[in-house]
């Protein structure tokens, strides 16, 4: 230990610090930040430690910061002389002897290894570690770090923080020597200024600015603040960057200091940060010993010295005014401003505060200089920030990106995207000050100005990634709970305010909200923003303020509809299943009545709720499987093939009869309506069954000769036998439903005539029309759309597909044509632009359909059809594509990559989408919308017209049969309340005896899929491929249902 | 606070034209142009604490509201003090603070005589939007001579500055933060029992609303007689 006097005791110190960085034996690197610890780095450490001492190794063992990526902690480092430095991941205490006998042989433990570094650039100095392991990615190429660029996080997770010399060694206290030396203040705050450095705590305002201010202002005493009180719920690049690295903000700070004239530092700093507030005590203690801190340093006439302060955890303290209060001994209050900290701040001496982070970006300024630093970053935000993207993306951690880097590189790029089958809906930046950035606005770039465009903030950097799971009336609602109960209570607007504005979203959450209170909220919100005394309360209502402009249909689905489409809002739910069933079917009631052999009322209480269950439990895109907590334990609870299974074992056995009695002695009364359904899918199905129950007359109108739409005349005889839709059909007739085939509406008979002969027409057409690829060769020959084709095959046709097919798309549709295709001998092949995970069919049916011989050609565009001169198909030309950017899909977009391939075939199948053929509606006066679809109240499903109402695809364009069925259900609720009054439907609905319960034993078993034919049995025949779950099997899903209805 | 000889500035007050030292604040600017802007916390000869928000003032040229009572003049500044969003602005924070505690006025003390009251009847608040609390707060009868009631306390601290700065006691502070905030004697003790109150009743004139009043004051009966209080205040100020 050596006081630092001049150069050559300076550059022995550092020549130390390179030495211990770069030794002659291994060196192990343990990353040990709060991150770390908490997943065991503490454990790993020690046994590597044992088992160094044990063995007798020449190993130096040290403790680091972290590196950054959260999700795979606890990260190691590993150098080898000569070698790169190897990064290891999730290192558990048991790997200790597998890395320690690695590195015996001079390698790395490859299960462990993750990544490896050649070189790295401490910005202060460049360090060269070595080339090898050809087998390991370099670090820059893992899409995590992808893009960083570390110059606040140099050097963390690669020194040892409590080694100063390791710090030096990296040409630490290098600026703050060449300050010293040179002895012209003034032309550093020129630098700074013309680094266009600008506050890291969130509000941008320019350092060097502030600086001058300060250095200006004379007084026998003046103080130097780092504001290191971090309270942002999900932030912690502070706590991080002064765990890994505290001397980097220490030299920041004696800068400042030795700039502005001033000769007391103070860092405020959190106490819930013990191991910062640790290291940094450290710190300053051994800056003391080096002649860094106190009197005299480096030797010259410069005296400074820094004094650590703990907060008492109040987010205000924050704010630099009460910051500096609660410095006075005073409670954290903030002041009015002016008089400005840089006038009368800390004890009414001239103040600098600034954010721990702004500090770290100083000493690069000063070596590496300002035009190096706006080489990065935007050009009104120069430089990088250091953000913590937490959240719902599967990587997460501290990242530390140039400024303009547009958000979907941090959630798609970085982050990696969203957990599978979830799409992300929203990044929240800038913590409770801060404000919801919807999806589709994921290209904006994070730089100070355009997030404020926005209503947001770029705040400390907090980035909170949120998808479909997540409610944002509850967002709301928890950011205003926060600054409700972190405001000081000393301006009205703020204490007040914010109070009723809680009271307000607890009565959206809970579904007490009333209209009124929408807009009151956000009149509220502006005159909290406008006329609060600080930065709490003049940004606490961003977070409503910002909800409501990008997601305003949610706190109307709170409202209106009494639906939490997240399932977060506990009150509006059943349970998370019922709350995504488009049919809001009680779910864990039947899978109890099952449990308790009661497969009756388990029937009674699946067709109330369902009148199509054998059919939907074929073929449902069971969105419920998605949200079951069960796969919190291991996968979802099958609820489809269960009530297909209950479904089935009605329909098959001789109690049919006596449980359709049962459902149709629940008919209320006639009510004396007549209603017409316009289309016998799905929709109009559902609706008719609970008009009908409902006591009204029901004739249900159709173009094709039977029932069931979609259903019977789309969907392969395979995955849904006729037999099946005509039972379930045959139990909505016996309620009374009439039904007029072969009529098409709008052509055989008018809407118009329609609503003469009837009180009430509910419009509930399908998509028949195929959507049309433009391309050259589709007026050949053997190009079809699948629709037509499919429709065919059901009437028992054998279309004309030849030998070889190609199917262009990705949907159900594709894969229902590729299966029809192999079961008419031919071989079958789907052409798809994306990528498997992309592809949006059931991923169960494509992969039947790859087991029963259909090949996908992935990342291929179609690019033209070929003919062989009279007029057929000869074959299909495609373009690869590779994935470039992401789109407002969240998904990549693909690029052509100019590499045609040419694919024989005898036959085209196009299935690019299905749209609605509403066109014949405009003609009797409704509104359509620019997609083609009717125009309806979302919440009444009320048309343009009066007593006209729509639902299904008609209104929401393609989609599935679940979606489809829950428009008819809503329909015929809102229809009979409008004419009948309310609560009539939930009259009709059975009630069982049933109290929901917890099961007492967690059952272990795991799920149970439906048994299958063989592929190459099924290939052959238009057999149902799925058999079912067999009664034991449905019983045992049944028991694996944790119940989240019970309550209490 | 002025000193002789300072440097005087010209601005506009809607639209008038005031000179007047560097140092005065938008409020004194006003109340030479004799416009009238709302306050409650503020309390001449005393330090501003920019609590109610009533004063916010739109100045010509800054994006955000400026409250009047601390924001220093400047030359050229154009100042407006009433549009129709300051109006709507100064009316909610009225609303919010007659729906935080209890505000009965035909029970008051000071029922006639408080100054929320009286703003509310200015500022044309004939009824208040929002769910009134109501909370059950406690009135510290302890005092020999003199009653704090929380419930119709405000918090604009007045009590506390007056105490602090014209009397020396340092009696108040305010306790707790947000909605859970209290002005509390001592530390957090029964007025009665605050050994550092030294009886002289300067809070209770200074109390805008019938929160700090005179024991044996009935219904309307009590007047806070401030004029008094701003000469003592203003002396003071001066001399600091």
């Amino acid at each position: 230990m050596s006081r630092i006097e001049d150069l050559s005791t300076f550059n022995d110190v550092r020549e130390r610090g390179v030495a211990k960085l770069l030794p002659g034996v291994p060196r192990i690197a343990v990353g040990m930040g709060t991150c770390g610890r908490g997943n065991g780095a503490e454990g790993v450490y020690h046994a590597l430690a044992e088992r160094i001492s044990y063995y007798g190794m020449d190993v130096q063992l040290v403790g680091t910061g972290c590196f950054g990526p959260c999700s795979e902690e606890p990260l190691v480092n590993v150098f080898i002389p000569g070698q790169p430095l190897v990064i290891l991941r999730r290192v558990q205490a048991s790997d200790a002897d597998r890395i320690l006998s690695a590195i015996t042989t001079g390698h790395v433990p490859a299960e462990l290894a993750w990544c490896k570094v050649e070189d790295w650039d401490h910005v202060t100095a460049h360090f060269k570690y070595g080339h090898g392991y050809p087998e390991l990615p370099d670090w820059r190429d893992i899409p995590f770090f992808a893009g960083q660029k570390k110059i606040v996080l140099r050097n963390c997770g690669v020194i040892n923080p409590d080694d100063i010399e390791e710090y030096i060694g990296v040409g630490g206290y290098q600026a703050l020597y060449k300050v010293l030396i040179d002895g012209r203040p003034e032309s550093v705050i020129e630098q700074i200024k013309a680094a266009k450095l600008r506050g890291r705590g969130g509000a941008g305002y320019l350092t060097g600015l502030k600086w001058d201010f300060m250095a200006k202002a004379r007084d026998v005493e003046k103080y130097v603040i780092c504001n290191a009180d971090e309270g942002d719920p999900g932030a912690y690049m502070n706590r991080n960057e002064i765990e890994s690295d505290p001397h980097a903000l220490l030299e920041g700070i004696i800068i400042g200091g030795y700039v502005m004239k001033s000769t007391k530092g103070i860092i405020y700093v959190r106490s819930e940060y013990p191991l910062a507030v640790h290291r940094l005590e450290r710190a300053i203690e051994q800056a003391r010993q080096y002649g860094l801190l106190g009197v005299k340093i480096l030797d010259r006439p410069f005296d400074f010295d820094i004094e650590l302060v703990e907060g008492a955890g109040a987010f205000v303290c924050g704010e630099e005014t009460a910051l500096i209060a609660s410095l006075e001994g005073q409670a954290g209050r903030p002041r009015p401003r002016p008089p400005f900290p840089a006038e009368q701040g800390l004890f009414g001496r001239p103040t600098n505060i600034n954010n721990v982070e702004t500090w770290y970006n100083v000493p690069p300024i000063i070596i590496k200089g300002p035009a190096w630093f706006t080489e990065t970053g935007s050009a009104r935000s120069a430089g990088t920030k250091v953000f913590s993207l937490v959240g719902k993306v599967r990587n997460t951690g501290l990242v530390e990106m140039p400024l303009g880097t547009p958000l979907k590189t941090f959630v798609y790029g970085i982050g990696g995207g969203g957990a599978p089958g979830r799409s992300i809906k929203a990044v929240q930046t800038g913590g409770p000050s801060g404000g919801c950035i919807p999806q589709e606005m994921f290209d904006t770039p994070v730089d100070y100005e355009t997030l404020a465009q926005l209503g947001s903030i770029m705040g400390s950097g907090g980035m909170v990634v949120m998808d479909e799971d997540n409610c944002m009336v509850d967002v709301a609602r928890y950011f205003i709970e926060f600054t409700h109960s972190e405001s000081c209570g000393k301006c009205v607007p703020c204490r007040v305010g914010l109070d009723v504005s809680l009271k307000i979203l607890d009565d959206f959450t809970t579904g007490k909200g009333t209209a009124a209170q929408l807009d009151q909220i956000v009149e509220l919100g502006r005159m909290i923003r406008d006329t609060s005394l600080c930065g709490l309360g003049q940004s606490a209502p961003n977070p409503v303020l910002t909800t409501m402009r990008h997601f305003r249909h949610e706190f109307e689905d709170h409202m209106i509809a009494k639906r939490c489409r997240a399932g977060v809002c506990g009150s509006l739910a059943l349970s998370p299943c019922e709350n995504s069933c488009p049919l809001h079917m009680n779910i864990p009631r039947f899978l109890a009545l099952l449990k308790q052999n009661r497969l009756e009322d388990a029937f009674e209480s699946v067709v109330m709720d369902n009148p199509l269950p054998a059919s939907t439990g074929r073929v449902c895109q069971h969105p419920c499987d998605n949200r079951c907590r069960r796969q919190t334990i291991d996968e979802a609870v099958n609820m489809r093939e269960v009530h297909r299974f209950i479904a089935d074992a009605i329909y098959q056995s001789d109690r049919f009869d006596a449980l359709a009695a049962r459902v149709v002695a629940r008919k209320l009364p006639a009510t004396g309506y007549r209603m017409a359904v316009a289309g016998a899918g799905p929709t109009g199905l559902t609706a008719a069954f609970y008009l009908a129950l409902l006591g009204h007359q029901v004739t249900v109108y159709d173009g094709k000769p039977e029932a069931g739409g979609m259903l019977r005349y789309a969907l392969p005889e395979y995955r849904l036998p006729k037999a099946v839709l005509a039972k379930e059909i045959e139990m909505i007739a016996r309620l009374g439903v009439q039904f007029v085939f072969n009529t098409r509406i709008g052509f055989d008979l008018s809407l118009n005539d329609l609503g003469s002969s009837h009180d009430v027409v509910f419009i509930s057409i399908g998509t028949w029309k195929e959507s049309w690829v433009h391309l050259p060769g589709t007026e050949l020959k053997g190009v079809m759309p699948a629709l037509p084709l499919l429709e065919a095959v059901s009437r028992g046709e054998a279309p004309p597909l030849g030998r070889k097919v190609l199917i262009i798309g990705g949907g159900n549709a594709a894969v229902d044509a590729a299966r029809t295709a192999r079961r008419h001998g031919a071989e079958a092949a789907i052409v798809y632009r994306r990528e498997r995970k992309d592809m949006p069919a059931i991923a169960e049916e494509v992969h039947a359909a790859e087991q029963e011989g259909v090949k996908i050609v992935f990342l291929a565009a179609p690019h033209r059809i070929l003919g062989d001169g009279e007029g057929n198909v000869k074959a299909l030309e495609v373009v690869r594509t590779r994935l470039g950017e992401y789109d407002r899909s969240g998904r990549r977009k693909p690029v052509s990559t100019g590499e045609v391939i040419r694919m024989d075939c005898d036959a085209v199948v196009l299935a690019v989408g299905e749209t609605v053929d509403a066109d014949f509606c405009r003609a009797s006066g409704f509104s359509l919308t620019e997609g083609g679809t009717l125009v309806v109240d979302r919440f009444t499903l009320e048309t343009s017209r009066p007593n006209f109402y729509a639902g299904g695809d008609v209104i929401s364009g393609a989609s599935n049969v679940s979606n489809a069925m829950g428009y008819g259900k809503k329909a015929a609720r809102i229809i009979d309340e409008r004419l009948m009054g309310a609560g009539r439907l939930a009259q009709v609905l059975p009630g069982f005896d049933y109290v929901p319960r917890a099961p007492d034993q967690l059952s272990s078993a795991r799920r149970h899929e439906t048994a299958v034919l063989p592929a190459a049995e099924r290939a052959q025949s238009v057999e149902e491929v799925a058999i079912g779950l067999s009664a034991a099997c449905a019983l045992e899903e049944a028991r694996r249902c944790l119940h989240c209805d019970a309550r209490g | 606070m002025p000193e002789a000889g300072q440097k005087k500035v010209s601005i506009r007050i809607d639209g008038e034209l005031v000179q007047l030292p560097a140092s005065h604040t938008i409020l004194q600017a006003a109340a030479m142009a004799g416009r009238f802007i709302p306050t409650l916390c503020h309390f001449d000869g005393l330090a501003d604490a920019g609590a109610c928000r009533l004063c916010v003032v739109e100045v010509s040229g800054v994006a955000r509201l400026l409250p009047a009572c601390t924001t220093p003049v400047q030359e050229g500044m154009s100042v407006v003090t009433d549009s129709p969003k300051l109006a709507a602005y100064r009316r909610m924070i009225l609303e919010l603070l007659l729906a935080e505690r209890n505000h009965v006025c035909a029970v008051c003390v000071s029922n006639g005589h408080c100054e929320l009251q009286n703003l509310a009847a200015q500022l044309g608040v004939a009824s208040v939007r929002y769910p009134y609390r109501y909370p059950k707060l406690p009135v510290d009868l302890s005092h020999p001579r003199f009653v704090l009631d929380q419930n119709r306390c405000i918090l604009c601290s007045r009590c506390v500055r007056v105490c602090a700065s014209v009397e020396g006691a340092h009696v108040w502070n305010v306790m707790s933060r947000g909605i859970h905030s209290m002005v509390v004697a001592d530390l957090n003790d029964p007025w009665g029992d605050a050994s550092s109150c030294t009886g002289c009743g300067k809070c209770v004139n200074a109390c805008p609303t019938g929160a700090l009043s005179e024991k044996g004051q009935a219904v309307e009966e009590m007047m806070k007689n401030t004029a008094q209080l701003v000469t003592i205040a203003m002396r003071k100020a001066v001399r600091a």
